[in-house]
């Protein structure tokens, strides 16, 4: 069941399951508390890999993944709370799906409205099961000041945590079927001069899975709490299980409570009023019953409301420990000036006035690693790992610098220079001559390996279906090399297999050659699939990356980079070289020019 | 939303279906009614019908909305006189003769524990005169068989498949509740005279073809209510907020417009309280971040009401508590254009108006309801939550009484 003090003594790694703008609440609150970083970890969410958010003044990225079995290993691991705000059709198989992929979880909060009684009924099994707490469905959250905000519980606007005084630690247990009345009710403490220890809201369904006896036995456990307020409503029976506990003394704090719906005994017919419980179908189920029976039991009960607010105004004199909540006003500012940023990066930027990059120095990086080095961390935004991942871009990087003046590439370059002109349109020139025929085929080819390997597809069938297309391999063939006739530079790149142990891709696009071979002697891998399998190879085993990374690789065109940077040195190279030799413009002759 | 009255026709034809027995049953409204009759007309072995109103009206045989034993020619002329009350929709079945003690009890509910069964050999109207023939059997979900099963099929005599192809029914059509009475079972055959089911309204996605949809609640006290009830009900209906409206005094003086599920039952409740019960005109909320758009139509409804009020002083109420992620602003904005298409004839009523609200962008939304109101001589008073929820409502009662 839900402990509040064991809650307090984790730290909150949250994931939330669907977007809202909730996200952003949280992470306000997480700042107001002064914590060092927010409390979400990440959102499952279709579209984007990451959500912009701020924390602060601070734009931040949220990772985001498609399905709970996206989230890589580590954060299954840290999670261990969970905000479910996806709609009513998928909470009862999100649900079970979070407890049965997070081992560390602890609970979570269901937001949804319109959530089936017998889906509630299902979860709630599924939840003991599992040792897991679940408030809601419907429910706006739970809120332990300084610490928790899991729900658009206290608000999504950050000044209202203010107004509530969200952010100091006090006594009082606010418990609640509605979520509009939490914030009310929140709102009279605050006016009371007194603070919360915790509030949650079980949601108005008629099967809140976290029942209001389950909340009640809660706020008798937790040792900060001395005072419980309860907002009830007409209809079901969950107050005489509350009634049953203070007469057994298993609730001995002190319970301030009112129970709405009096007026429904104004309708002709007793009406089913905004919550789905709310509704009496007999006397019991009355608001005015309810009272009545929970006034005999001992607790302090509003005949009206503002009976109510002055019994929680009466309180007795809380021995609060009041976190020095100073500076708020500035950090707040610091909220309602922020700004949507025009430009995000992850890789570097000017700090402290120092140009720097992957959250080092420009000069210390430049001084202690090499060119192949910084490349490679650059292009995948992180450091690298491994020195293997160093050296195979660096073969890379100089075994495709230049392949002589009769490639295309190469070729419009030198047409260009001749032509007079620039530097840099030469080199463009030759750079957007790159592409599937030349140069550019190392991306295509990779995405061809990772599909086969990652799908388990049989070579014999893979090379079947792209034939069926009338399609070439990419990365299989070449004009000149032959099966018996093989390309240097292929047999110099495969050397750098070795330190591989798996080398799932580099076995697999051989096994591809093999039967491609047998068709057509030239048929054999090139370099550009040499390449592709090689980094794939490299960057699973020694970088870490799963094949859902390796894909979003593939879709960002990483596998050409290489082949651009270094072919970029050949261009320059070809321009100077035009230029040095002063060579005049470029015509065909017309005989190598044929009219048909 | 939450549980919603099944027509007997649907609940019939469902259960009928599961536990393979004929369903002979028709829906019946004006537009069918001689059809139904010719086809049934003509020697039948003399067979007579049973026919009801099928709006889950309660307690409709203490009303007079079913007859029994009729012949097919007389039911044309029934159905007319109910018409004539203003019920739309009836079920008619034949008549099956049987004895008075032949009539058993079966109900079935979903609850926490499991279904709950409450079951009684005797059935019908004198179930009432002898609640301590009931007896209750829990089933809990993860064990439905067993025992229990036999006990209650025992003191039925009802078969086991019957049972549990009944409970497999409610279970996979999303029931909350279901009421047989009286129920017939003879040694070979099971018959439900009466049916009455309450489904669990937010599962219709999850139903299979041919089950239920929303479109079989027939519901009696929706016919009769105002065009600026049923507005709002199909507002309610197109929207992911939750919208609603009961006229309960036409001719009042309180009008309220109220936010927020729990925070609207507390401020009705108020009046109520403190014995001014009489002079509330309406119960209506809205909750769940209405729209702009969706605000504005809502609030038109209400001034409606209120403008055909005929109480010599009238105010307009509008409320809620410190909203979780209701953008006030927005939702403001959307009421205050409502007022302002009607303001002319508001201030020619005399109507004040009276607004406390907190939550998202509060600031902005009571700025803008101030300066609107002022500008137009409605103004009561506009607060935000450093007032108790009630206390409006404590000055617009004053206003009211003065």
């Amino acid at each position: 069941m839900l402990n509040i003090s064991a809650i307090r003594n984790i730290d909150p790694k949250i994931l939330v399951l669907g977007n809202y703008p909730v996200i952003q609440s949280i992470l306000d609150f997480d700042y107001l508390s002064r914590k060092q970083s927010p409390s979400v970890l990440a959102i499952i969410a279709s579209g984007k890999k990451f959500q912009k958010y701020f924390f602060g003044k601070q734009q931040i990225l949220i990772p985001t993944y498609p399905d709970i079995k996206n989230l890589p290993d580590e954060y299954k691991k840290q999670i261990n709370l969970c905000l479910n705000v996806l709609s009513n059709r998928r909470i009862l198989s999100s649900t079970e799906e979070t407890f049965m992929t997070l081992p560390n979880l602890t609970g979570g909060v269901i937001f949804a409205e319109n959530v089936p009684e017998k889906h509630a009924l299902e979860i709630e099994q599924l939840a003991k099961k599992y040792q897991k707490w679940i408030i809601g469905p419907a429910s706006i959250g739970l809120l332990i000041p300084q610490h928790l905000k899991l729900g658009v519980i206290g608000g999504v606007d950050a000044r209202q945590f203010l107004q509530s005084n969200l952010l100091q630690v006090g006594d009082i247990a606010v418990l609640s079927a509605s979520g509009g009345m939490t914030g009310e009710l929140m709102n009279v403490v605050a006016q009371s001069g007194r603070h919360l220890s915790f509030a949650l809201s079980f949601g108005g369904d008629r099967f809140p899975v976290l029942t209001p006896k389950d909340a009640f036995l809660t706020a008798e456990a937790d040792s900060q709490t001395s005072t419980i307020i309860y907002y009830g409503e007409l209809g079901g029976y969950d107050e005489y299980e509350i009634i049953e506990l203070l007469k057994n003394k298993k609730i001995t704090k002190e319970v301030i409570c009112y129970i709405g719906g009096a007026i429904a005994t104004l309708f002709p017919q007793s009406p089913q009023f905004g919550h789905a419980k709310a509704m009496a179908k007999n006397d019991k189920e009355t608001a005015q019953a309810k009272r009545k029976a929970l006034k005999s039991a001992g607790a302090k009960v509003g005949e009206t409301f503002n009976e109510f607010v002055e019994l929680i105004n009466q309180g007795k004199h809380e021995k609060i420990r009041l976190h020095i909540v100073s500076n708020l006003q500035n950090m707040m500012d610091k909220i309602s000036q922020r700004k949507e940023p025009l430009i995000t990066t992850t890789i570097s930027a000017d700090i402290d006035g120092q140009p720097t990059l992957l959250g080092q120095p420009l000069l210390d990086l430049a001084k202690n690693n090499s060119f192949a080095n910084i490349v490679g961390s650059l292009f995948l935004g992180r450091k690298l790992l491994s020195k293997d991942t160093e050296n195979f871009i660096d073969i890379v990087l100089k075994t495709t610098v230049d392949h002589g003046p009769y490639v295309s590439g190469a070729m419009n370059t030198i047409v260009t220079a001749r032509a007079g002109k620039d530097l840099v349109s030469s080199l463009a020139a030759g750079l957007l001559t790159i592409g599937p025929r030349f140069g550019g085929a190392t991306n295509e080819a990779a995405n061809h390996w990772l599909t086969g390997v990652s799908n388990n597809i049989k070579p014999e069938d893979f090379v079947e279906q792209i034939a069926k297309q009338g399609k070439r391999i990419p990365g299989i063939g070449h004009r000149k090399y032959r099966v018996d006739h093989p390309d240097p530079r292929v047999k110099l790149l495969l050397d750098y297999t070795k330190s591989l142990t798996e080398k799932r891709f580099t076995e697999y696009a051989l096994h591809i050659e093999k039967i491609t071979t047998v068709k057509k002697g030239n048929l054999i891998l090139n370099v550009d699939g040499t390449i592709a399998c090689i980094m794939l190879d490299i960057l699973s085993e020694k970088e870490k990356l799963t094949d859902e990374q390796l894909k979003q690789l593939v879709n960002a065109e990483f596998f050409n980079t290489l082949f651009v940077l270094s072919r970029s040195v050949g261009f320059i190279a070809h321009f100077l070289d035009q230029k040095r030799l002063d060579e005049g413009l470029f015509r065909l002759p017309e005989e190598l020019v044929a009219k048909i | 939303m939450a549980r919603a009255k099944l027509s007997e026709f649907k609940a019939k034809q469902i259960l009928t279906r599961a536990l393979g027995i004929p369903f002979t049953g028709y829906e019946i409204t004006s537009e069918n009614i001689h059809k139904v009759v010719t086809i049934n007309s003509g020697d039948k072995n003399n067979q007579t019908y049973v026919v009801k109103v099928d709006q889950g009206v309660k307690g409709r045989f203490k009303k007079g909305l079913v007859a029994i034993d009729k012949p097919i020619e007389q039911i044309p002329s029934i159905i007319k006189k109910w018409e004539q009350n203003g019920y739309k929709q009836f079920y008619l079945e034949p008549f099956i003769n049987h004895l008075t003690q032949e009539e058993k009890y079966l109900s079935i509910e979903r609850t926490r524990d499991g279904f709950k069964i409450l079951f009684s050999q005797i059935g019908g109207i004198n179930i009432e005169e002898h609640p301590e023939s009931i007896q209750e059997i829990v089933l809990p979900y993860e064990n439905k068989s067993g025992e229990d099963v036999q006990k209650i099929i025992h003191h039925l005599s009802l078969h086991e498949k019957s049972f549990t192809s009944m409970l497999k029914a409610f279970d996979d059509n999303y029931f909350a509740f279901l009421e047989i009475n009286p129920l017939l079972i003879n040694a070979d055959r099971i018959i439900l005279l009466d049916a009455a089911v309450e489904v669990d309204s937010s599962a219709e996605f999850f139903l299979s073809d041919g089950s239920w949809t929303s479109r079989d609640f027939n519901d009696y006290s929706s016919s009769t209510k105002t065009q600026e009830e049923k507005v709002v009900a199909d507002l309610a209906r197109h929207s992911t907020a939750a919208f609603n409206l009961t006229l309960l005094n036409p001719n009042s003086n309180l009008f309220m417009l109220l936010s927020g599920g729990g925070a609207s039952i507390v401020l009705a409740d108020e009046a109520f309280n403190q014995g001014f019960g009489n002079i509330i005109a309406n119960y209506g909320e809205s909750s769940g971040s209405p729209t702009t758009e969706e605000s504005y139509l809502y609030s038109k409804q209400l001034i409606s009401l209120l403008k055909k009020s005929t109480a010599p002083k009238k105010s307009l109420l509008i409320a809620g508590g410190v909203a979780n992620f209701t953008d006030v602003r927005k939702t403001f904005q959307g009421v205050i254009q409502a007022l302002e298409e009607e303001k002319t004839n508001l201030q020619k009523l005399g109507v004040k108006i009276f607004v406390r609200r907190g939550g998202p962008h509060q600031a902005e939304g009571l700025n803008l309801m101030r300066d609107f109101l002022q500008k137009n001589n409605l103004f009561g008073e506009v607060a935000g939550p450093e007032m108790i929820l009630t206390g409006i409502v404590d000055k617009t009662l004053n206003f009211i009484q003065e």
